[in-house]
């Protein structure tokens, strides 16, 4: 298990929204570089970036503060947010990002990330992001039909490095993860699956780290570390535990 | 499999159906051709066909009429990323808007504007009526293959409005009438043609094979 510190970026400045709604931003750090090199310091060992403006605009706004990032950082970088081409998908990994993560473009161009992830495998993931079960895309702004699950078996052996599954109803509320729907998901495919979206306390780290929850590969922890209300070390503990007992 | 072809009052319906037809006959595994006006056909359809004659706005209003339609369409193609075809209107009316007399919003699934074709030769009539070579701009599975280049195959064009892509990405070919007129669009599933492959004799049966055989 992996513990993901987010940092979500909107005009250079690295925020956390509340259910992806951009009118109900807080600003935590000016300076998205010096975040991502606390989040280190504290021992995380992977950060998980999100280019909300990018996601809206379905191509990269907030470039400089990502390459500022990968500059000032030793741990590795997964990005979304506005990847739909395999030229930028390309480019970010050449300027260092460990893996994409591709949203929109995976419900419809499913031959985008296919391509990539045979171009690159292992540094592609999928980002999945749910509303009542059905995928949001365009920045959560549109909401589908269509279940995390079909849209998941779409790139079954097709290389992805994971499945980033979001719940967009708890994400930024702190009310705790929806880890039912997230391990369902990791149970019906072989993709390994990172859970995200309102991870609020040391008890939704424990919930991670018990038996039913073995087939996640991960974590997205947000506001929580943020505001306070999940203390890093102690949270970092349990999952080095977690590991040394397996 | 099946392929829905939406019937909603434009022109070329049944000449669109009988091309789709004998296309998928010749295949290895035939695809069953539905010409619908219900939407659930549609969302539950394996490919999505919308050809088109006639004004933007009136093909608009026509798909429109139809009750739950564009939201079928959009379920289908957009996220559960069927294959989609649209043929001369109903190509245009993917794009974001059309400018034809009026301004009316298009479906946005290829960002860019349907505007009046202006050949530089006075010489060359509006509508642009007849055959005209293909020139790649982009590769696409649905274009391997195809005899184009100035010494291909020809295509049957009837039109005065031409999709101006806001993205050249978006173009797979273009034909020549006093100007370069957008002939193919492509992007994620969806695939769409100024001319009609529909009468376009074996250059459009190809066609209308690559998109039947295209797994996207």
């Amino acid at each position: 298990m992996i513990l993901f510190p987010a940092i979500d970026l909107k005009n250079g400045q690295c925020v956390r929204l509340e259910q992806g709604d951009m009118a109900r931003a807080t600003v935590f750090n000016l300076d998205p570089a010096a975040q991502a090199r606390a989040f280190a310091a504290q021992g995380f060992e992977y950060l998980h970036v999100v280019d909300l403006d990018g996601a809206f605009a379905g191509r990269p706004v907030n470039a400089q503060a990502v390459e500022r990032m990968l500059q000032a950082l030793s741990i590795p970088v997964q990005l979304g947010g506005g990847i739909r081409d395999l030229k930028t998908v390309e480019a970010w990994l050449a300027k260092g990002v460990a893996r994409v993560i591709i949203g929109t473009a995976a419900v419809r161009d499913p031959a985008l990330v296919k391509q990539a992830a045979k171009a690159f495998p292992d540094r592609v993931a999928v980002g999945l992001d749910a509303r009542d079960g059905k995928v949001a895309v365009e920045g959560w702004a549109e909401t589908s039909e269509v279940t995390a699950l079909e849209i998941a078996r779409r790139f079954e052996d097709a290389g992805v490095a994971a499945i980033i599954f979001t719940d967009i109803a708890r994400d930024g509320l702190l009310k705790g993860l929806n880890l039912d729907a997230t391990i369902e998901l990791a149970e019906n495919i072989s993709i390994p699956v990172i859970a995200s979206g309102g991870l609020a306390s040391i008890e939704d780290v424990k919930a991670l780290l018990a038996p039913r929850a073995k087939k996640l590969a991960g974590a997205i922890a947000g506001r929580a570390l943020y505001d306070g209300r999940l203390d890093p070390a102690s949270a970092l503990a349990l999952v080095r535990d977690a590991r040394a007992a397996a | 499999m099946s392929v829905a072809i939406i019937d909603y009052g434009s022109g070329n319906l049944h000449s669109a159906a009988k091309a789709f037809e004998r296309a998928a006959r010749s295949m290895e595994d035939p695809q069953r051709i539905v010409v619908t006006r219900d939407p659930e056909v549609v969302f539950r359809a394996d490919r999505v066909v919308l050809p088109g004659v006639g004004a933007f706005a009136d093909c608009r209003k026509g798909l429109d009429s139809l009750d739950g339609m564009v939201e079928a369409m959009t379920e289908a193609v957009r996220h559960k990323a069927r294959p989609f075809f649209g043929i001369c209107v109903g190509m245009q009316l993917i794009a974001t808007r059309g400018k034809e007399h009026v301004t009316t919003d298009g479906l946005n699934w290829i960002p860019g504007d349907v505007e009046k074709i202006a050949p530089r030769d006075e010489n060359l009539k509006i509508p642009h009526m007849g055959w005209n070579t293909l020139d790649v701009i982009r590769e696409h599975p649905v274009l391997e293959r195809l005899p184009l280049g100035p010494k291909g195959r020809h295509a049957y064009f009837v039109h005065s409005y031409h999709l101006n892509a806001a993205s050249e990405s978006d173009v797979l070919a273009r034909a020549d009438y006093g100007g370069p007129v957008t002939a193919i669009v492509g992007k994620d599933t969806v695939i769409g043609t100024q001319f009609h492959p529909e009468k376009s004799q074996r250059f459009g049966l190809a066609l209308i094979s690559n998109f039947l055989k295209w797994k996207p």
